[in-house]
């Protein structure tokens, strides 16, 4: 789950300044699609399942993942997230294809921004970062 | 058998018949070619010898794919990233895994298990997988289930007892030789191929009995015209505008010294079989190393489309599609053989969508090269391909070979992936179309020195790989691509790459998969009719089928990068503590966990 490398973040705010907002496929900003809410519930079951596993299958987690794919999917339209979570967890992906992911910045963007979305939901439903 | 001893057992009766067969130096045929007649299997990795990806079945069609559901799933319990796709022959379903190389056979009835077959294999085959430990599938003939394992070993099962019938070995780890392709059953013998590219393996394909394993033939990529199985007066390739004899040591002039021992030139694709020619057609892979500088010349077979005679192994023809690669521009990609109108006439086509970026539209009976067009306008390594010469005019600002080791070469469209990697297209012969999955990536390459070690990588170039600048900024897309004229008809854009198989049908959809985990449907004119998340992204192959009067659509999800982990995981242990998902214990018995085939079907109504 964890990114194999992370960017310093002025590096990053730069870039991200910096992204063309042409580019219809790369990470849209989050905030056009704040009000989307339109995660279908098998995304948000997935997320608590994988969630709660994370936390040695901790019945309290039910909520708190709960709590925090539903503040994830305030944040981001469903589409947005998938692509995003994508990002994050490909950046281990092995062999030469990896690179893909690891070199592309409009990706590693989107890892980041992801990593950070669910950091700060994490945060507000008191789940400890995995 | 022939189509004229068969004409001989018909005139002479049983007895002259048996005579015949026993005294023939030929086996009988195998029944996959038959099987894959009968739309309801999808009897080869392909469904069909020709490699169309495509089926007859149209119970699905483009009205009704938006209402497609989960049917059923069924989980391999091995985690990395999972290519090809299941097969189906009457009520049993044949699915495999990345290493360990597990094979299931699955009763469709129930999806219960009927049998499990786990070869051991040693871990060490591992770090000499150059990318990932992936397998592209199994093959079936006459009651028989062939694996090609990791560690080389192709292996024959017993289809109704998962009995190991016989195995034999094709290579040797300890010198980075390891194998991913599916083994490929064409009339009476099983051919299989080799990878290690990276690791200078030298690639050759064999053809093997299918009732005993034993090798009938090996034919190398490089080296001696006796090792190539070629005739120098005979075998033929594109030259000046014609069919002219590739002449004696074509390979070894094209070499520095030895070098072809360790060439490359492996043969891990997807390679397609014409019965009334009696010729199988396959690509080899890259020269090695990387660095272009070390092996001066044209490195030939390397890069290469061979058509081989299927009894013999003599080649007919080939054809080199980048001389002295400078890009590790794979040629291993599926060969779809299509007949076709070419620029408005009838042929007997070959159509290739190469790592390079062009598409070549071949004649398969002679060689001819035809057409041969970039099938993404971004490709710019070179300008175009030279119809006389048959070789493409490299643009020197891409030349990683003229700039020099630990130069930097950047820009370079496409990637070391190439335009498309292994993923195959699909071909319709109701549109005459390919549908085409494609990566939309350019690099930066930059080689250096490298010394050979026997079983250590052998790439000697550092590359940094980026989304087609100027364009969507995705870095994919999924096109049509009319190959009698070289023309692209649609594309649709992707955000990631599309590394899975395509799959069309007759009832006008054509299905794919993509890295964030959707299976799509879309019409013949790249319309979005529908799509589904699965656990992970897809590298697999969509594959349809019918069982008991229901289509079903099915393809393989899991990358390596593993997502569904709580999915997967969470069943294995621990589960008293999940409430949620209690009521799944009972899957203990038909699912494992990992990489997921997901079955969809449309509703009972």
């Amino acid at each position: 789950m964890k990114p194999s490398r992370l960017l310093p973040l002025p590096l990053l705010l730069s870039m991200l300044l910096l992204a063309p907002m042409s580019t219809a496929l790369a990470a849209p900003p989050a905030a056009q699609a704040a009000q989307a809410d339109d995660f279908p519930t098998s995304g948000r079951v997935e997320y608590v399942l994988e969630c709660m596993q994370k936390h040695d299958g901790k019945y309290e987690y039910l909520y708190k993942c709960s709590c925090v794919v539903d503040r994830i999917a305030k944040s981001l339209r469903y589409d947005d997230y998938v692509a995003m979570s994508v990002a994050l967890r490909n950046q281990s992906l092995a062999g030469e294809r990896g690179g893909e992911f690891r070199d592309e910045v409009s990706v590693r963007n989107m890892a980041s921004k992801y990593k950070e979305i669910e950091a700060g939901a994490n945060k507000a439903c008191a789940v400890p970062q995995r | 058998m022939s189509f004229q001893s068969r004409l001989t057992c018909l005139a002479g009766g049983l007895t002259a018949c048996l005579a015949l067969v026993a005294g023939s130096t030929f086996a009988a045929d195998s029944d996959t070619a038959r099987l894959t007649k009968d739309p309801k299997n999808w009897a080869m990795q392909a469904g069909s010898l020709d490699n169309h990806r495509y089926s007859e079945l149209k119970q699905i069609t483009s009205k009704n794919a938006k209402n497609l559901q989960v049917a059923w799933t069924f989980s391999t319990g091995v985690l990395r990233g999972h290519e090809g796709g299941p097969l189906v022959i009457g009520d049993t379903m044949y699915l495999h895994s990345p290493f360990p190389n597990k094979v299931f056979a699955i009763a469709l009835e129930d999806q219960s298990i009927r049998w499990k077959y786990e070869p051991k294999q040693d871990p060490t085959v591992i770090p000499v997988m150059c990318c990932d430990t992936v397998n592209r599938g199994l093959a079936y003939a006459n009651g028989k289930i062939f694996l090609q394992q990791a560690d080389t070993t192709l292996v024959a099962l017993d289809a109704k007892t998962g009995n190991e019938l016989w195995k034999v070995k094709v290579g040797d780890p300890k010198l980075g030789e390891t194998t991913t392709n599916t083994p490929h059953v064409f009339k009476d013998k099983v051919l299989t191929g080799i990878s290690g590219g990276e690791f200078g393996v030298r690639g050759r394909i064999t053809a093997h009995d299918i009732n005993t394993g034993k090798i009938l033939w090996k034919a190398y990529s490089t080296g001696p015209d006796n090792e190539l199985i070629v005739d120098p007066n005979k075998t033929m390739t594109w030259t000046d505008g014609k069919m002219a004899p590739i002449g004696a040591n074509s390979s070894l002039k094209t070499w520095q010294g030895d070098q072809w021992k360790l060439g490359g030139g492996t043969t891990w694709g997807w390679y397609s079989y014409d019965p009334e020619l009696n010729t199988v057609y396959y690509g080899t892979g890259n020269p090695s190393t990387w660095n272009p500088r070390q092996r001066p010349g044209d490195n030939k077979w390397s890069m290469t489309i061979f058509a081989r005679d299927l009894d013999t192994g003599m080649a007919k023809w080939v054809y080199q599609m980048t001389p002295h690669d400078e890009w590790d521009y794979d040629g291993v990609n599926e060969m779809i053989l299509a007949d076709i109108k070419v620029k408005g006439k009838p042929r007997k086509a070959l159509v290739h969508f190469d790592r390079n970026g062009f598409a070549y539209t071949m004649d398969r009976v002679s060689g001819e090269l035809l057409v041969a067009e970039k099938y993404d306008p971004v490709v710019n390594w070179a300008t175009h391909i030279d119809m006389k010469s048959g070789r493409p005019q490299v643009v020197a600002k891409y030349s990683t070979d003229k700039n020099g080791p630990d130069v930097n070469t950047k820009g370079v469209c496409p990637s070391a992936l190439g335009t498309k990697d292994q993923q195959p297209a699909s071909f319709s012969p109701r549109t005459g179309l390919f549908y085409v999955p494609t990566n939309h990536v350019c690099m930066d390459y930059e080689p250096f020195q490298i010394e050979y070690t026997a079983g250590q990588p052998y790439v000697g170039s550092t590359l940094s790989m980026y989304a087609a600048p100027n364009s969507h900024g995705g870095m994919g897309n999924f096109i049509a691509w009319d190959a009698g004229t070289g023309k692209m008809v649609w594309s649709k854009p992707e955000r990631f790459s599309v590394w899975s198989g395509a799959l069309s049908t007759a009832g006008d959809v054509v299905f794919y998969g993509t890295l964030e985990g959707y299976l799509k449907a879309v019409d013949l004119n790249g319309k979005e009719l529908w799509k589904f998340k699965t656990p992970s992204g897809i590298i697999g192959n969509v594959t349809t089928w019918e069982y008991k009067g229901k289509q079903y659509v099915g393809v393989l999800s899991g990358i390596g990068g593993w997502a569904g982990i709580g999915l997967a995981a969470g069943l294995t242990k621990g589960t008293e503590g999940l409430g949620a998902v209690g009521g799944y214990k009972d899957l203990a018995k038909y699912t494992e966990l990992g990489g997921v085939l997901t079955v969809f079907a449309l509703p009972d109504r």
